[in-house]
């Protein structure tokens, strides 16, 4: 084994899968007994194809791509649980045997018994678990309910016995499938805290996640798959923008695809709309107190247009509006009067995103200064999402200052109980 | 598919180290798997492990009123009762150990699906969890034996670990055949169901070779050939290749009753120096048995190797 072969820890060549799916569901003796001699039906579905690339040994790797296109299939194969039909898998050292947390979790056990099951499973001895046991259960703050049945526990306590005990494993490489979609918000860090601490220790980590954010923040590099081929291999922030894009220019009509209302004179069009990071980069997943900044390309289309107003207003995903803040733009342009075919770029910084957790977006209208009228209205002209990485509760994050002093106040009394009015 | 010869997968890191410790690793897990079956086996059952002693009993209870009390009937061998138990403890064995394993894969369908580990493990831990009730059951068995009657324990006891290990292996045999095709044909379960009721009849349960050849002894010897059908010395040679049968025998003659002939003498016909009865005399039926326990755990152990690698697949 050549220095070359031991600083690498996966190679993947060529590697292709399909899968035959039964277009007649009765897969029975029976049915392979009568029905022998006529061919079987099948329709065959390429969930990858010519797949070849290399991950050297310490790498964060992110595989990102829509549902089907074949993401979990190659990890599957990386770990062994799905066998290539063609190409070659080298993978030096040792692998993780999980794909998904709480694997072999179950409900009729309780948590010290699974600990052990599930324990046995990730490659962890029983001396191993003896002495590990108080620390798992701490660190999944489940020391009452030791000895509980899993199927009594909360599906936030399952998950996080099935983290705690997840991230012993000794794995030099680990695969992680959607391990982010079960969480809450507090839950998500937790991992983004052990995701750096693997980063630290060294360890090849592959991630497959539907969350472009994460991706651009832990992973090094970022594989995208479509419809089982290799699209996009590179830097994270590049694959994953490649990747919106492809997901904002899809004809079908999918869910994917941002449903944009739009209306207006178009005297002055809007040309483009995106949501930028402090670097300039494409990102639609600010984080709360972190820099964001959407940037508008406009063109005048008619003569007759001499001074309009820019609105940019934050909403919420069921359409309330919670901010509106207005440009007007010839002040700070030479637009002069009627440049037909005049255009420019007009931006919205927010320095400290006030707000918290969830789906957002951005409308802008371009409107007459004089007359109010719509020039250009885009509803939903970019989606996004913010991270909280405080996992708190609510919408905004105000910027509030506490203090306690010694001061006394008066007394106050409140009604026990609303009495309801009839 | 031609493509799927291409198909090759590495082998982990060749280092000494991480071989040995995959193998700890592996007989860690197997061992853990089978003691959780073992638990859940008798879980919200208000007698929980009982259950699996107070079964056997009471099937006990049913065969012995029926043949015993009611039809009278006896195999003329010595302690018919104690016989009848260990019989039907070591058919409980059988029974519940092929038809639990062999589900082994088809019920851990996600525990497949997302983590890699040879997936023969778990077939071994379904057996194992049935082995552990079975040792249990042949232990009291042979309690009470030594209490209800004086039994001589001499050598041939040692004789119980080797039949142990050969009832074992052919259980774990089927149980991989089972369990390899249970996974795409559910089929197996129900054709198995009826296999199992040919097999009881067919492995002496409720009365040993030795009964049945003094029926034939019998038979001729007040002339009623009539009753001897050309088909009948036929089928019980096919009862001496029948592993269970030689098994059980060898199990009551090791256990119970030193005196009773090992499968063996009744199968070259050396019994007739001892009982005097109609000798099967087939010595080349003698290797049988083992041979049938080598051959079930090959056809069982390729059969699983070929279809374990698409198990993710199809299920």
């Amino acid at each position: 084994m050549t220095v070359t072969d031991r600083e690498l820890a996966i190679r993947v060549e060529q590697l292709s899968k399909r899968f035959r799916i039964p277009l007649d569901r009765s897969s029975t003796l029976k049915h392979r007994l009568t029905h022998w001699r006529s061919a079987s039906r099948y329709r065959i579905l390429e969930a990858l194809l010519d797949v070849s690339f290399e991950v050297p040994a310490g790498q964060f790797i992110g595989i990102i791509g829509h549902n089907g296109s074949g993401k979990s299939t190659l990890l599957k194969i990386l770990a062994r649980i799905y066998r290539p039909d063609a190409g070659r898998v080298a993978i030096e050292g040792k692998v993780s045997p999980f794909l998904e947390l709480g694997v072999g979790f179950n409900p009729e056990l309780t948590a010290r018994e699974n600990i052990f099951l599930s324990g046995a499973i990730l490659g962890l001895g029983r001396g191993e678990l003896h002495r590990l046991f108080d620390e798992i259960i701490g660190f999944a703050e489940l020391e009452q309910f030791v000895d509980h049945k899993l199927k009594n526990f909360s599906s936030g306590m399952e998950v996080r016995l099935a983290f705690s005990l997840a991230i012993q494993a000794h794995a030099e490489i680990l695969m992680m499938d959607e391990v982010l979609a079960v969480g809450d918000a507090s839950f998500q860090q937790k991992c983004f805290d052990i995701f750096n601490r693997y980063k630290r220790e060294g360890r090849t980590v592959v991630l497959v996640t539907h969350e472009l954010s994460a991706v651009n923040k832990y992973c090094d590099r970022a594989l995208l798959l479509d419809h089982g081929r290799l699209t996009g291999d590179g830097l994270a922030a590049d694959v994953t923008a490649q990747y919106r894009r492809a997901i904002g220019l899809a004809a079908d009509g999918s869910a994917l695809a941002p449903e944009v209302e739009r209306w207006g004179s178009r005297d002055v069009v809007i040309t483009g709309a995106r949501m930028l990071d402090e670097r300039g980069m494409e990102d639609t997943n600010p984080l709360t107190g972190g820099f964001t900044r959407v940037e508008l390309g406009y063109q005048i289309q008619n003569d007759g247009v001499a001074d309009f107003i820019c609105v940019v207003s934050l909403v919420r995903g069921d359409g309330l509006v919670l901010s509106e803040a207005r440009l007007p733009v010839s002040q700070y342009a030479q637009v002069g009067t009627s440049q037909r075919g005049v255009g420019g770029t007009i931006r919205y910084d927010i320095p400290q995103v006030p707000l918290l957790d969830g789906a957002y977006s951005v409308n802008v209208e371009l409107q007459g200064r004089r007359d109010g009228a719509t020039y250009d209205h885009l509803n939903h002209a970019i989606r996004f999402r913010v991270i909280d990485k405080g996992g708190r509760h609510g919408m905004i994050e105000p910027g509030g200052v506490w203090s306690v002093a010694a001061s006394e106040l008066p007394v106050m009394s409140w009604p026990d109980r609303l009495t309801p009015t009839t | 598919m031609s493509a799927i010869a291409d198909a090759q997968l590495d082998a982990l890191a060749a280092a000494p180290g991480p071989q040995l410790n995959t193998f700890r690793h592996y007989r860690h897990l197997t061992l853990e798997l089978a003691i959780s079956q073992f638990k859940l086996r008798y879980t919200q059952s208000v007698l929980g492990y009982f259950w699996s002693l107070l079964k056997p009993a009471m099937i006990f209870a049913i065969t012995y009123v029926i043949f015993v009390d009611l039809f009278d009937i006896k195999d003329g061998t010595q302690f018919y009762g104690i016989q009848l138990l260990l019989g039907i403890v070591v058919w409980t064995f059988f029974a519940e150990c092929t038809a639990s394993s062999m589900q082994a894969i088809a019920s851990n369908a996600a525990l497949i699906r997302k983590a890699y580990f040879p997936r023969s493990i778990l077939v071994i831990a379904a057996s194992m969890s049935s082995l552990f009730t079975f040792l249990i059951n042949l232990t009291i068995v042979f309690v009470i034996a030594m209490a209800l009657h004086q039994i001589d324990i001499g050598l041939q006891i040692l004789a119980v670990i080797p039949l142990l290990l050969e009832l074992y292996i052919l259980a774990l045999g089927i149980a991989l055949f089972l369990s390899a095709l249970f996974v795409q044909f559910h089929d197996v379960g129900h054709l198995w169901d009826v296999l199992m009721q040919l097999l009881f009849y067919g492995s002496g349960v409720m009365f040993s070779l030795t009964y049945v050849l003094q029926r034939l002894h019998l038979a001729e010897a007040i002339g009623q050939t009539k009753y001897i059908a050309p088909h009948y010395v036929w089928i019980v040679q096919l009862m001496a290749c029948n592993p269970i049968m030689q098994t059980i025998e060898d199990l009551r003659h090791a256990l119970l009753t030193p005196q009773a002939p090992w499968t063996e003498l009744v199968v070259t016909g050396h019994m007739v120096a001892v009982h005097q009865l109609h000798p099967l005399d087939a010595p080349w039926l003698l290797p049988v048995p083992f041979l049938a326990v080598a051959v079930v755990l090959t056809v069982g152990a390729l059969t699983f190797r070929a279809r374990a690698r698409s198990f993710a697949e199809n299920l």
